[in-house]
């Protein structure tokens, strides 16, 4: 019997899920060896019996909490897709500041007491909350590897992300390295599985799939000396996707 | 020498470019640099390069290479993939040139990898002599500025003419076929010769020791300093492997097309520097510490692989120096600083005797097997007796392995533990599952089919042991691989002498093999002791409790007379060759059997490799005395 697979969205620009569409004549290969029951971007029908939950977006409230650890009874496998809910992502920026001076800037004096919608905590990652099985990396996904995880899921193999850096990938596909062009890059300890795309189009890596478990931080540093880059910028483009900060309440 | 104005040999790559049955391969900028690329127009081509990013064995050995397809729809279904259309590489410059005759050397040594052979064979290599130096390039020192054979044609880019050396007839052939050509001038032949010749001492970079001294140089200086300071600033980013002519290091896996019945076996390529290239099912990584990968490859170049096959693997292109982020990967600068400040602490790092190897044919194509016989013998360990469908034996010394695929899923290195018998044509296995091969086989059923290469390696060397007292020391799972050689000893029990086997378990569940054990129970020719690390409540044991080194002072045997066989896994050893040194074992009197990541079985893909030993050549069974002193071995 083909698995059966929902997708699930919390805090997260759907970007990931778009990219889902964009798998075009992929997607329908892909619903040859599963079954799509739960979509909310794609389809009306939803069905709480599903063996791989597929989950994008950062959890940003207890009600989503809740509703995660729903999701992680009914499912047997679940797979996080995209920055936000792998690693947190863009929206672990926000945990540079209270949950108080966010709503302040964003919804200004309105009254939000008690309204759940708005009870957040700091943005978290879905494995903060819930066991994960299997990641998709990435803002946004990648189309192939997305396909290559599932496949392989269905196939009973586990799936293995690259566990080593972008600059991998880069040379595999003989970029000349933007550091050479007056650019800098976090690819050195980025985890690989772009196909070191944004290199390949001439911009740094932004390190969106996360930085790996024995990235080399202090050489990355040293090299961002020597080629002068101002420390502002590099400490920014840490922070974008890998925002290590964190204010409760 | 032949020459040819400059509208000549437009004319003559234009031709090349035409004629549809080759593809034609040349130097081309990419930005600021350059890079081998498909020749659409003989425009694009550039002789004034000073280095490409990549070398030129991305053609030779593909990023990605299918080696070939399968069909898991089908009961067993392999298909050799179609063979590349020949190809011409224009612009290779000496050093490179090289690169492919070292890459030629290892991929062409026996056991061949045939599919490298016939996409070498598919290939014609025209040369072209350096104009521009690169900015870290120290070829000259090491004499690859210049080359004398490895082409088929050699250009000199004079601007206003082209001056050719014909280095095969395949290259005279060309030339007659496609191109107008005169034979060249005595000025112009001594302008090549000036433009050579005074190549040396146009390079920036010097070597401060000659290469024939790097092996002794290395060898000297295994505990220097550089190698920690540099390695604190590695990235372990595989670049430095990833650019270099003379790395060839791969890695092997399966990929399924979206219908999820056919699919392919792919090689890419891969690195010693990366963190996962030593890694083993069970979470061991061999070389663990960054200043371990990043000193091996210094090592590869300059001791190991000019040990086994007479070069520096080296040939100073400077594309590690330029790429490396850090700066570290530079060995003109490692070579320099350790010629400024040897240690002096020498080490030997001996390559132990290897087998001749007898593998004939594809040596990446499994054969058809099926499963006669399936048993559990543990929550974790299965049992299989296969038979290769051409009933063919398998013709295997106790202590080789095989090389079994489920295809879609992958290859796992596996030893043999049935003992060769003349006649029969099916062998056992013990499969403990731990990741995806494994968990697969142990779903398979009697009458399914896997693949099967091999068999492979040096096993244990059963002349040697013979008329000798011999002590068997297995660990878990190392009974599988002790078991061929414990049956074999047994149906020749007259010729050896005094007999122990000392078998240690973690708790008596995980007890492999109980039918046989309960066979040699039966024996009074065979002392037997076990061990468990625990018991269970409940559980009914009769042996020891507490690690193996136990069991030695258990058993009376004479240490001079004795040649004991150790196999289990990789922490026991040091305990239990050190209680028998305390015995007065000699190391001669040791031997033992190895595990490493493996791929492709070889000697090939690099994965096995220790200190240049290949465990899946020279080992997995080696003499103790011969590996005791590497450092990478236990
Ligand atoms: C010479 C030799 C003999 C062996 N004999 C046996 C045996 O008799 N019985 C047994 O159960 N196991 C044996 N092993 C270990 C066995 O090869 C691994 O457990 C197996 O490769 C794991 O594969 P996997 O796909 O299930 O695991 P994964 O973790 O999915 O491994 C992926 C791939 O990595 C490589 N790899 C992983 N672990 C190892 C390893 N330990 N050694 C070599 N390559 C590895 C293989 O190519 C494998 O397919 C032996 C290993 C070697 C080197
Ligand atoms: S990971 Fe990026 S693309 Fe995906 S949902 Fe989050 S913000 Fe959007
Ligand atoms: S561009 Fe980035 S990813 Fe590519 S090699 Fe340079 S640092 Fe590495
Ligand atoms: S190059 Fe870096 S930022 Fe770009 S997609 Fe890859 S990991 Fe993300
Ligand atoms: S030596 Fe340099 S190129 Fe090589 S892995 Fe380390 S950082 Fe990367
Ligand atoms: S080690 Fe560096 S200089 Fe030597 S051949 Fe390789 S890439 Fe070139
Ligand atoms: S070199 Fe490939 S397994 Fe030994």
């Amino acid at each position: 019997m083909k698995p059966r697979v929902a997708v699930f969205d919390f805090s997260s620009c759907e970007g990931c899920e778009l990219q889902l569409f964009n798998l075009e004549e992929k997607f329908l290969d892909l619903i040859k060896i599963v079954d799509v029951v739960s979509f909310r971007e794609g389809m009306k029908e939803h069905s709480d019996l599903y063996d791989i939950a597929i989950i994008d977006g950062s959890i940003m409230r207890p009600m989503d909490a809740e509703r995660l650890k729903v999701i992680r009874k009914n499912a047997k496998t679940v797979v996080a897709i995209g920055a936000c809910a792998c690693i947190g992502g863009v929206n672990k920026l926000r945990n540079q500041w209270t949950s108080e001076n966010v709503k302040r800037e964003v919804y200004g004096d309105a009254d939000l007491e008690g309204n759940p919608l708005f009870d957040v905590f700091p943005a978290k990652a879905v494995d903060e909350v819930v066991k994960v099985d299997y990641y998709v990396p990435g803002c946004p996904i990648d189309r192939a590897e997305f396909t290559k995880v599932i496949t392989a899921i269905a196939m009973g193999r586990e799936p293995r992300l690259p566990n080593y850096p972008v600059c991998v990938e880069c040379k595999l596909r003989e970029n000349q390295c933007v550091f050479e062009l007056g650019m800098f890059c976090l690819g050195p300890i980025t985890r690989a599985g772009c196909n070191a795309i944004c290199p390949t189009h001439r911009d740094g890596c932004a390190g969106c799939r996360g930085f790996l478990e024995d990235a080399n931080m202090d050489a990355l540093k040293d090299v961002l000396r020597k080629y002068n880059v101002p420390m502002d910028k590099w400490l920014k483009r840490f922070d974008m996707f890998n925002c290590k900060i964190k204010r409760e309440k | 020498m032949k020459s040819m104005t400059k509208d000549q040999w437009f004319t003559f790559v234009d031709g090349l470019i035409q004629d549809d049955t080759r593809d034609i391969i040349g130097v081309q900028s990419k930005g600021k640099r350059f890079h081998f690329g498909f020749l659409e127009s003989v425009q694009d081509l550039r002789l004034d390069h000073d280095v490409t990013l990549l070398p030129p064995k991305k053609f030779l050995l593909p990023t990605h290479e299918e080696l070939f397809r399968f069909d898991i729809s089908k009961l067993f279904e392999v298909s050799c993939s179609k063979p590349d259309r020949p190809q011409i590489l224009i612009g290779v410059h000496p050093y490179d040139v090289i690169a492919i005759q070292q890459m030629d050397a290892v991929y062409q040594n026996p056991p061949v990898d045939d599919i490298y052979e016939a996409r070498r064979k598919n290939t014609l290599i025209i040369a072209s002599d350096i104009l521009s130096i690169a900015d870290r390039s120290f070829a000259g020192s090491l004499g690859n500025h210049v080359v004398t054979s490895g082409y088929d044609l050699l250009v000199t880019d004079l601007g206003d003419t082209v001056v050719i050396d014909e280095g095969t007839t395949a290259g005279r052939d060309l030339l007659k076929d496609f191109g107008e050509f005169q034979e060249a001038l005595t000025p112009e032949i001594e302008r090549v010769k000036r433009l050579r010749a005074e190549l040396p001492a146009r390079y920036k970079h010097k070597l401060k020791i000659d290469k024939f001294r790097w092996t002794e140089l290395l060898l000297n200086n295994y505990t220097h300093p550089i190698w920690d300071e540099n390695a604190r600033k590695c990235f372990s980013c595989g670049t430095c492997t990833l650019v270099c002519p003379t790395c060839f290091c791969y890695d092997v896996d399966d990929v399924m097309d979206m219908n999820m019945k056919e699919g392919k076996r792919v090689r890419t390529w891969d690195g010693c520097l990366l963190r996962d290239f030593t890694l083993i099912g069970s979470g061991e990584i061999f070389r663990r510490a960054p200043v371990d990968r990043y000193r091996h490859r210094f090592y590869r170049k300059g001791v190991y692989l000019p040990r086994r096959f007479g070069f520096v693997a080296c040939v100073g292109c400077g594309r590690c120096a330029t790429q490396c982020l850090s700066d570290i990967a530079d060995p003109l600068n490692v070579m320099n600083t350790l010629a400024a400040s040897s240690v002096e602490a020498r080490m030997d790092l001996p390559i132990p005797h290897e087998e001749p190897h007898r593998q004939k044919g594809p040596v990446f194509m499994p054969k058809s097997a099926t499963i006669i016989r399936k048993e559990k013998m543990t929550k974790t360990d299965t049992f299989y007796e296969i038979e290769l469908d051409s009933k063919e034996p398998l013709g295997h010394q106790p202590g080789q392995f095989v090389e079994v695929s489920i295809f879609g899923i992958g290859e796992a290195p596996i030893s043999i533990a049935s003992a060769p018998e003349a006649g029969r044509s099916s062998f056992e296995l013990l499969v403990r599952r731990v990741g995806n091969v494994t968990t697969h086989l142990e779903a398979l059923n009697v009458g399914e089919k896997v693949g099967i290469r091999g068999p492979f390696g040096n096993g244990f060397d059963v002349e040697r042991l013979r008329k000798r007292d011999l002590m068997f020391i297995a660990g878990g799972c190392g009974m599988a691989p002790m078991r061929s050689l414990v049956n074999y000893v047994l149906a020749h029990r007259s010729e050896f002498g005094e007999v122990s086997l000392l078998y240690g378990c973690k708790d008596p569940d995980s007890i492999l093999f109980n039918a046989d054990l309960n066979v040699w129970k039966t024996r009074s020719d065979i002392v037997q002791k076990f061990t468990v690390d625990y018991c269970q409540d409940g559980v009914c044991w009769d042996g020891n409790i507490g690690v193996i080194t136990n069991l030695i002072p258990l058993v009376d045997f004479d240490p001079v007379k004795t040649a004991a066989i150790i196999v289990g896994p990789p922490v026991m050893y040091r305990f239990v060759i050190k209680e028998l040194k305390n015995r007065g074992m000699t190391d001669e009197n040791i031997i033992v059997s190895l595990e490493r990541r493996m791929k492709c079985g070889v000697g090939k893909c690099g994965h096995c490799q220790f200190n240049g030993v290949y465990v899946c050549l020279e080992g997995p069974v080696f003499n103790y005395g011969d590996i005791k002193d590497l450092p990478e071995a236990f």
